[in-house]
């Protein structure tokens, strides 16, 4: 096995000193100095086959595996371990949570809106029929108006009809007197003879009979 | 030794020598040496780092997350989800252990990108350390499977509905692939990490060495480094998935 007490001085330097760059710059100084205080190959075994197959060097590997993942397996299994499955954990129930609480509001949401369009229907068939109501009852009073109007002017229509009867039976009637008069005196004036009232009230009627009819 | 190792025979450094370790702290142990290495240094570093991260990055719990928090918890879903799909919901015990596993061949092969020269250190090229991870995961797997199916776990070595004259020849087979799991699982890894290195490290003499010309390998060096991030990060998945699938096997015996 190959070592160097020596260098383990430099290790220590380098480990307070951090892995920075000046920590490099220090090791290959460590190292230039190692070569020149020791020379080549002091005190170390023969060189030749693999360093790795150097047997005097398995115990303390073995010794310091054992430590080393011991240690990390401890840290692993009781504080990282359980605290990033906590960590996770946590947030899958918070995003369960949340998209539970998006899924009620969502349907409370929806809820909210069916129900404002089953009163915008229901406002709208009201509207609707109030609309229907008004037209029929307006429908039904001009109906009634026009009648009423319909039958006032029959009336009008009627009056107005009798009275001109009444006036043209008037007029007839004086005419019936005037052509009467006219015959007796025109048949005084042609042969001289007054004739009858009775005749001539025949004959005039008999005559405008004929006009009547 | 670092510095000293060079052997430069020829004015060519040596490729692997990059693999030797470097004492930090020395400690023996009743004689058995267990001194506190560069191997040993970044695989603190990985596991200090990755428990950190994990930890303060989650310090905040911001239900819509920070950048940092939102690293770990993708990290978290990315090995969760690979444990659910390969193992499903009986997976879930081995997690922890499963989401270390990643993280810590993750960041000790990143870790091995760092341009720190010897002081930059890739646990995972060492084979005895990927042996041990995977011997772990091979001895572990194959407790759980005799815990859970007790003896009937021999029947894995025999696939349901196979003829039973062709049992003398399937069974070895079955048992031989078996046991080379933790030998495949563990080579794959250090092979990966270490050739990828000695190639960066080959290159990058060529670089020195070249001069000027230089250029030419320098181009290679930089979509060498490019793909050595990629294996680095496909590696540790590589290294995981196929524990999963193990482990898969082991609970439910193909």
């Amino acid at each position: 096995m190959r070592r160097d007490g020596m260098d383990s001085a430099f290790f220590n330097g380098i480990r307070t000193a951090g892995f920075g760059a000046a920590g490099v710059a220090i090791f290959s100084i460590a190292t230039t100095a190692a070569h020149a205080a020791t020379g080549v190959d002091a005190g170390g075994k023969p060189d030749g086959g693999l360093p790795q197959l150097d047997v005097s060097a398995f115990p303390t590997q073995i010794f310091w595996l054992i430590v080393s993942f011991a240690l990390l397996y401890w840290i692993m299994s009781k504080m990282a371990v359980p605290r990033i499955a906590e960590v996770l954990e946590e947030r899958q129930e918070r995003i369960t949570d949340d998209l539970e609480t998006a899924d009620r509001l969502k349907s409370e949401a929806e809820k909210v809106q069916a129900d404002y369009e089953k009163a915008l229907a229901e406002a709208r068939s009201e509207a609707q029929g109030q609309i229907k109501a008004a037209n029929d009852e307006a429908a039904a009073e001009q109906a009634k108006a026009e009648a009423e109007h319909a039958k006032k002017m029959a009336r009008k229509v009627k009056t107005a009809e009798t009275r001109i009867g009444k006036q043209r039976d008037e007029a007839l009637e004086s005419l019936m007197a005037v052509a009467s008069e006219a015959a007796v005196e025109a048949t005084g004036k042609l042969i001289g003879v007054t004739p009858g009232e009775d005749s001539v009230k025949r004959a005039v009627e008999a005559v405008s009979g004929d006009g009547r009819a | 030794m670092a510095g000293n190792a060079s052997p430069t025979e020829g004015g060519f450094p040596s490729p692997v020598e990059q693999f030797h370790l470097l004492d930090i702290v020395e400690v023996n142990v009743g004689g058995l040496d267990l001194s506190f290495t560069t191997s040993a240094f970044y695989m603190m570093a990985s596991a200090i780092l990755v428990g950190t991260f994990l930890v303060q990055s989650m310090k905040g719990r911001h239900l819509v997350p920070t950048r940092l928090q939102s690293m770990a918890e993708l990290s978290y879903e990315f090995i969760a989800g690979m444990v659910r799909d390969n193992v499903g919901s009986e997976g879930r015990p081995y997690f922890p252990f499963i989401f270390s596993l990643f993280m810590f061949i993750l960041v000790g092969n990143l870790f091995g990108m760092l341009p720190f020269g010897h002081y930059t250190y890739t646990f995972t090229s060492q084979i005895i350390v990927t042996f041990a991870m995977a011997m772990a995961v091979f001895v572990g797997v194959t407790v759980i499977a005799l815990m859970k199916h007790g003896l009937h776990f021999f029947t894995f070595f025999f696939p349901a509905g196979a003829p039973i004259y062709m049992a003398p020849l399937l069974i070895p087979i079955e048992i031989l692939s078996y046991l080379s799991r933790p030998v495949s699982l563990s080579v794959r890894l250090f092979a990966n990490m270490m050739a990828g290195h000695t190639m960066m490290k080959v290159f990058g003499t060529f670089v020195v060495m070249l001069g000027v010309f230089g250029v030419a390998p320098m181009l290679v060096l930089v979509a060498l480094t490019g793909f050595e991030i990629l294996v680095a990060i496909l590696q540790a998945y590589v290294f995981t998935i196929l524990t999963c699938i193990y482990l898969n096997d082991a609970l439910h015996l193909h």
